[in-house]
């Protein structure tokens, strides 16, 4: 049997270089505050909106459909494409967003009536929540008409399409994704009238809640947060209680990125004006889910000024840690076809191109050919995540 | 543009965020004070710098001048019994705990007492009475504190046995 030495060193680290950027980002974000950003010519405007807000677009856009009735009985609805030859990156705000592209569905036409008809059936529910204030999943509204959706994948495209057609987020139309990631930390919230402390919640720290209308932040005396790729490296850091140590909020989406999650990172560092970092496996899978932390998807780039964390930085596991940590060759995982081909699918991306660290990591990792996961750390000692490889990057601004 | 959170500075370079008072403008009128209350309880003590726990303690002063109080104000003073009686509950809980953190709002909860709806009218008396008995409490505590003195001077020499039985009976009459 091989025993491995435990490299921990149970000190505590100065995280200069993290300090360092929590203050610039201070700074920044008070700045910032005074200024609203500005998106590009070329792309759509989407708000966020109040439940008062969200209804005066429903009826506007009802109001037309009955005017078009009365003027020619053909009545249309027009709203921004959502193909990717419409998704534009910004580059000066970091986001993907939609260009001006319109499509016109038509009442009368045979392509689009079934399309129309669950359309409407979604515009209905979502004014019926609106008005008794209530919340409902898209599974729920996939089970409000079966029949007519057939599919949940027909029932979900509807209701992007009626965010889009609202030109608003999909939160402001109170269908919600079921709750998936979690937090813990440094950080008091206010969920409608109750008050709950994000450090005193046990080691699985608050359910994020998809509800974010409902959410405020009260209190913080964090200065950066820290988003984890795998509930593993969660449950590692919970019971160290790391936030103790050096003062941050941790949040997980288990995987990859919900929207309840990215919206609620985007708040909190938004904010509380706090630098973030992403901690997740070290293959291409694992940066596709920092790239949507940073920019958005592609699929809901509609929304991305309200859930992308653009400057979010990442801190591991980058491909030059598995030789800087001299991470052993039995705990690495070769890369498969599929991995390459992600790989490469990544440096096509502009955003990457355009930061060159970024492209060399995973230029690197496809001259290894290999990859890790963030558990592969505890080669060294359970707590090495812990007491040293995330306290010393945080010290010595080890990141992408 | 309304502030969403303020920020306190620490000595070591860190800070502390708290939610700006104008938000809480917005919310249910009894929970600015559940805020207050719980900031007091159990945010202030972990804040190791003295520097910022003062001046927190003076931002929640704040918040209870500007918010909490005029919003509670407002409704004691308004026609919606529902929202009254909401209010009288949680004003009643606290006055149980700090009396001295609602006092503001005595006079307006004195008006109640007189209504003709049974639920305003047991919980105004009821918070009418929290606050007699914290006032006699506080009474009290200064007549100790005289006597006390007056018991060191009566040892000391400085005070008549005669001076000393008035003190003492003034004192337990007041006890009763």
């Amino acid at each position: 049997m091989i025993i491995v030495a435990n490299k921990t060193e149970s000190k505590k680290w100065d995280i200069k270089e993290a300090k360092k950027l929590f203050q610039e980002y201070l700074e920044k974000g008070l700045e910032e505050e005074k200024k609203e950003a500005i998106l590009p010519e070329n792309t759509v405007k989407i708000d966020d909106l109040n439940k008062k807000q969200t209804l005066e677009r429903i009826y506007k856009l009802t109001d037309s459909i009955i005017e078009m009735i009365y003027e020619n009985g053909r009545p249309s609805i027009k709203m921004p494409s959502r193909t990717s030859a419409n998704i534009i990156w910004d580059e000066e705000n970091d986001l993907l967003l939609l260009g001006q592209q319109i499509m016109e569905k038509h009442f009368h036409s045979l392509g689009s009536v079934a399309d129309i008809t669950r359309l409407m059936k979604v515009l209905e529910k979502v004014n019926e929540l609106l008005l008794k204030d209530m919340h409902a999943t898209k599974r729920e509204i996939f089970y409000s008409a079966v029949q007519l959706f057939g599919d949940q994948k027909n029932s979900d495209k509807s209701i992007e399409d009626v965010a889009t057609m609202l030109y608003t987020t999909r939160n402001s139309t109170h269908i919600v994704a079921s709750a998936k990631g979690s937090c813990i930390g440094r950080l008091r919230i206010r969920d409608k009238n109750d008050i709950i402390d994000l450090e005193g919640l046990g080691s699985g720290g608050w359910t994020i809640s998809p509800m974010l209308d409902n959410v405020e932040i009260l209190e913080s005396d964090a200065e950066f947060i820290l988003v984890l790729e795998k509930d593993a490296a969660m449950i590692r850091l919970s019971e160290a209680r790391f936030w103790r140590k050096y003062p941050c909020i941790i949040l997980t989406a288990k995987g990859a990125a919900d929207i309840a999650t990215r919206m609620f990172l985007r708040r909190i560092s938004k904010e509380l004006r706090l630098p973030v970092f992403t901690l997740v496996d070290s293959d291409p899978y694992g940066h596709y889910i920092h790239s949507v932390y940073l920019r958005g998807s592609k699929r809901l780039s509609y929304e991305s000024p309200f859930l992308a964390t653009p400057d979010i930085k990442l801190l591991g596991v980058l491909t030059r840690d598995l030789e800087k940590y001299k991470i052993p060759n039995d705990c690495r995982i070769p890369m498969n076809q599929t991995d390459i081909k992600r790989t490469k699918e990544m440096l096509s991306e502009d955003f990457v191109k355009k930061n060159k660290a970024w492209e060399t990591d995973l230029k690197l990792a496809l001259n290894l050919k290999m990859k890790a996961e963030i558990q592969a750390l505890s080669t060294f000692g359970f707590e090495f995540l812990t007491d040293q490889y995330i306290p010393e990057k945080l010290s010595t601004g080890d990141w992408i | 543009m309304i502030k969403l959170l303020k920020i306190f500075y620490k000595k070591d370079g860190g800070i502390v965020q708290l939610i700006d008072k104008d938000k809480m403008k917005e919310w249910p009128i009894e929970l600015p004070l559940i805020f207050i209350e719980y900031v007091r309880n159990n945010q202030l003590k972990v804040y190791d710098d003295p520097k910022i726990k003062k001046e927190i303690e003076k931002y929640l002063d704040e918040v209870l001048t500007d918010v909490a109080i005029p919003g509670l104000i407002e409704v004691l003073d308004g026609d919606n019994f529902e929202e009254i009686n909401k209010a009288l509950v949680r004003i009643e809980e606290l006055a149980k705990k700090n009396t001295d953190m609602v006092k503001p709002i005595k006079p307006y909860v004195e008006k109640l007492v007189n209504k003709n709806i049974k639920e305003v009218n047991n919980l105004s008396n009821s918070i009418i009475d929290s606050f007699n008995k914290a006032e006699r409490k506080k009474e009290l505590a200064e007549k100790r504190k005289i006597m006390q003195e007056k018991e060191k001077s009566f040892l000391a020499g400085n005070l008549s046995g005669e001076e000393y039985a008035k003190a003492r009976k003034d004192y337990l009459v007041l006890k009763e």
